[in-house]
């Protein structure tokens, strides 16, 4: 199991995000115990492993809106947990997030969702933001959808709008959270299609994290698999798949039984029966 | 025995623990209120839906209470032949007591718990995250307008609960029963204080304002961001503005009317 990140994603001096010695819990439960993670520039990095492993705080610990009990996050070479407020939200517009459920307020439509960032960090002329707006939409197919609310629109087109308003304001990189989980085969598509085309056309730095393998290995150049605080491999997706840790195999392949038990752990099944009296 | 001090232990501090994050969130919310100015337009926007929308349930209300007062007003007086002293019995009443308390009481039923919702709602969909990732402060953007209308709205609320209340009183009293009209307004006037009537139950409605907003703003905001938590908190916002605006009428009454 690697403990150190591997050169082919690292290059520290380049990695857009460098993670070093990274622990963060919750009350009593460790979720990161001495992480390192790098992601280059210009690359979909996926960030992968089961549900309740931490990828979600780990956005959130790069994002800075958690902080670690220690380690070290730079993101563009500032130490995201020093930053006073200021400073953050300087980084943060330098930085777009898709939420699983989309976040977009549910009181406005589509269209001004958009235009939110835009018409908070800048002084644009209302025509200006219009021409914005509408060409994010474009980007993800859903300008005509511009007057809907959220309520109107499907998972997988709030995640498009979502996606939209990451990208507003022109960010170096954008954070995905859980992109294809509940998607149907074609929202599922156009969401992998559009990562992997926004990240090339516009320059981006994208961090996806997900447990859909199969989407995930196809548009990452990168892949860091976590479970139990640590990270259990990484490398170039198609490698992984030959890697040696039984780990990895069963959560590639989807197997469900092997170092990870089918069974939550309990006493003999037999003695349970016969003799174990308790009141179920 | 042990496991009984433990929970009081837990409780207690658990207590402490949300009282301080109450007062932080207050501080941080008062911190934002001067950029409020740059943008008016996000208060006016929740001044209509804290207040203006309010106002059906206050009116309604406010007529029924005038009317019960002048009801049970005028069946006390007139066994003294004082029933002329009517109008300032549900003057005084209200002004001094029932307008602000019960404008605050069904602001927290209408206007606290819709907010709490909001609020929480906006935290279990990831809205106010979503903020934070866009470098937009959800303090600043979603809850110091909120804060700054409920303060406004609650002393006008008041205001109008008591003067409909008092043409619900003058209806049933001088329509109804006959108390003699200029008796039921002439008495009000020369017995109702600018001073220390209407102004010190405005003071208490604009304390009132502050404690219902602050109560419902935090309850959102430190809600569990789950169906459940949210339930909960609004639950919770009606019982503590409740508990706090009966509790805090004492003190202001003891300190503005008491010896």
């Amino acid at each position: 199991m690697p403990e150190t990140v591997s050169t082919e994603n690292s290059h520290s001096a380049d990695a857009v995000v460098r993670i070093r010695g990274l622990h963060f819990s919750h009350g009593d439960r460790v979720i990161f115990d001495g992480i390192d993670l790098d992601i280059a520039p210009g690359r979909v990095t996926a960030i992968m492993g089961p549900s309740g492993t931490g990828k979600t705080t780990l956005l959130k610990l790069i994002g800075g809106q958690l902080r670690p009990s220690s380690g070290s996050i730079r993101v563009h070479g500032e130490e995201v947990p020093a930053l006073n407020r200021a400073a953050l939200y300087q980084l943060r517009k330098r930085m777009g997030m898709m939420f699983q459920s989309g976040a977009l307020l549910t009181d406005i439509t589509v269209f001004e969702n958009v235009a939110y960032p835009i018409r908070e960090h800048s002084r644009l002329p209302e025509a200006l933001v219009r021409d914005l707006v509408l060409m994010k939409l474009q980007a993800v197919g859903l300008r005509g959808a511009a007057d809907l609310m959220p309520s109107e629109l499907s998972g997988g087109m709030a995640r498009r709008v979502a996606l939209a308003r990451a990208i507003a304001l022109d960010p170096m990189m954008v954070l995905y959270d859980e992109p294809f989980t509940g998607q149907d085969p074609i929202s599922m598509g156009i969401l992998v299609k559009l990562i992997r085309e926004l990240n090339d056309a516009l320059g981006l730095t994208s961090i996806v994290v997900s447990h859909d393998v199969q989407e995930t290995a196809a548009i990452a150049d990168y892949v860091y698999l976590l479970s139990h605080g640590k990270v259990v491999d990484h490398g170039r997706p198609e490698a992984l798949w030959d890697s040696s840790s039984d780990w990895s195999q069963q959560f590639l392949e989807g197997r469900p039984d092997g170092p990870v038990a089918f069974h939550y752990p309990a006493p003999n099944f037999r003695e349970d029966l016969l003799h174990g009296g308790r009141a179920r | 025995m042990l496991d009984a001090l433990q929970g009081l232990g837990r409780t207690t501090l658990d207590f402490f623990e949300r009282l301080g994050r109450g007062h932080l969130f207050l501080l941080q919310t008062l911190s934002k209120l001067p950029g409020m100015l740059l943008r008016p337009r996000l208060v006016l926007v929740q001044l209509y839906s804290v207040g203006v929308l309010t106002l059906v349930i206050t009116v309604v209300s406010g007529m029924f209470v005038g009317m019960v007062l002048g009801l049970q007003g005028y069946n006390t007086l007139v066994d003294f032949g004082a029933e002329e002293a009517l109008g300032v019995v549900v003057a005084l009443s209200l002004v001094r007591e029932l307008g602000p308390v019960v404008a605050a009481l069904l602001f927290a039923g209408r206007a606290g718990s819709a907010l709490t919702a909001e609020i929480g709602l906006m935290k279990a969909t990831e809205q106010l995250s979503g903020m934070e990732m866009m470098a937009v402060d959800p303090v600043q953007r979603v809850i110091a307008p909120r804060f700054l209308a409920a303060f406004l709205s609650m002393p006008l609320l008041a205001a109008i609960f008591s003067a409909v209340g008092i043409y619900g009183g003058y209806l049933l009293g001088v329509g109804v029963l006959g108390v003699d009209d200029g008796a039921f307004w002439g008495q009000m006037q020369s017995a109702v204080d600018l001073r220390d009537d209407i102004y010190n139950g405005v003071i208490k409605s604009i304390v009132f304002g502050f404690v219902a907003g602050w109560i419902a703003l935090f309850e959102g905001y430190d809600a569990t961001p789950t169906a459940e938590g949210v339930s909960r908190a609004t639950t919770r916002t009606v019982v503590h503005t409740a508990l706090a605006v009966l509790g805090l009428d004492f003190v202001l009454t003891a300190l503005m009317f008491g010896e």
